[in-house]
């Protein structure tokens, strides 16, 4: 990512930054885009499973959010109003282009706990290998819930936000995310705990 | 908490609770071994999620210079009707935003470069790192101790949250 001209200092907070970019400042904007473009385009990525997709998705997501400015009212929640309107940017993908059903995430997540490895110290290390098993992984799990379950871990959004992004009530947002823990933890269990071959 | 409930554990490792509800969520946790086991997996999910993050910070692709020329197509272009601006229409606009991109790009670097290390920061967050009070109570103890021995030999904090790690250092 390039970054050119003179963006306001980095202590500009999210509030300065936000007022200046509403008074049309590209700078300020500029800032804006830089601080949350990877997150975005690394949800839209996770979402669509498809890099230069994301890319685009990206890119109109942050042309939304600048139209859409003045419409934002907690200042201090920009992650998350970003991430809200990429997922409206990758659902209005997702319909346009007719994209595949998921993966049918079927409802047996009763018990899965019970026969999990706990995982140990060892297991931190993400290497190549791994990676790619949990992009897998989350590829497995249903669209919808593989979103609410990234905005939590991955995007650090409290579950109150993911239910106002998603549409849904709290307790759903709590079961969905749950659901999709356990069967993440399902496909990756053969890599944790010892269990790597 | 009668029931174990992942969600309160996750709200606990991201300090999101009041300090009773903390307490109380804690005090269960230091006796129950499917909580210590859930609090395990979570500390290995944000581990490798930040670490996933952290590899993909910089996207070439999404550079500024193109959404400034997309933006200025945007403005000139008529207003969209509500709900009728879909994906084929923005694909379209990214391709003239492309190629209005180079000459932006080119004005772009002929400015004065400022503020490195401005454009990394992901400012809005509600986790913490994991606790350390947190871990003592709850039993993973010697797990942490051992990851604390394994984040020296890689030379990485390996289980930060992604939302902080992704801040400037
Ligand atoms: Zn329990």
């Amino acid at each position: 990512m390039v970054l050119v001209g003179t963006p306001p200092s980095d202590t500009d907070g999210e509030r300065g930054l936000l007022r200046r970019a509403r008074t049309g400042d590209p700078a300020a904007f500029r800032v804006i885009f830089e601080r949350h473009s990877p997150a975005v385009w690394r949800f839209l990525r996770d979402l669509l499973r498809d890099e230069a997709a994301a890319d685009e998705a990206t890119q109109e997501t942050f042309v939304r959010a600048h139209s859409r400015l003045g419409a934002l009212r907690d200042e201090d929640r920009v992650g998350s109003w970003l991430l809200g309107i990429a997922r409206h940017v990758y659902l209005e993908s997702r319909r346009t282009r007719g994209v595949h059903v998921d993966v049918a995430d079927e409802e047996h997540a009763h018990q899965v706990e019970a026969v999990l490895p706990t995982p140990s110290p060892e297991d931190l290390l993400l290497d190549q290998e791994l990676a790619g098993l949990l992009t897998e992984a989350l590829g497995m799990l249903h669209a919808e819930r593989r979103a609410a379950l990234l905005l939590r871990i991955d995007h650090g959004l409290a579950y109150e936000e993911i239910a106002s992004v998603m549409g849904w009530s709290l307790p759903k947002v709590k079961n969905e995310i749950h659901r999709a823990r356990l069967r993440l933890r399902e496909q990756l269990a053969a890599h944790v705990g010892g269990g790597r071959p | 908490m009668s029931t174990c409930r992942e969600s309160e554990l996750d709200a606990l490792l991201a300090g999101e609770l009041a300090p009773e509800d903390a307490s109380r969520v804690r005090a269960h946790a230091e006796g129950c071994a499917a909580c210590k086991h859930a609090l395990a997996w979570q500390r290995l999910e944000r581990g490798w999620m930040t670490q996933r993050a952290r590899r993909e910070l910089v996207r070439p692709a999404l550079s500024f210079s193109a959404l400034e020329a997309r933006l200025a197509v945007a403005q000139k272009a008529p207003a969209p009707v509500r709900h009728a601006r879909r994906e084929g229409q923005w694909r379209h606009w990214g391709k003239m935003a492309m190629a209005a991109a180079a000459a932006v790009a080119f004005v772009g670097l002929s400015l004065p470069r400022g503020g490195a290390g401005v454009g990394v920061g992901v400012g809005v967050g509600t986790e913490e790192p994991w606790s350390r009070e947190l871990i003592v109570a709850t039993g993973v103890e010697a797990c942490e101790d051992a990851a604390a021995a394994l984040e020296a030999r890689v030379g990485a904090c390996l289980i930060a949250s992604p939302v902080l790690a992704l801040r400037a250092d």
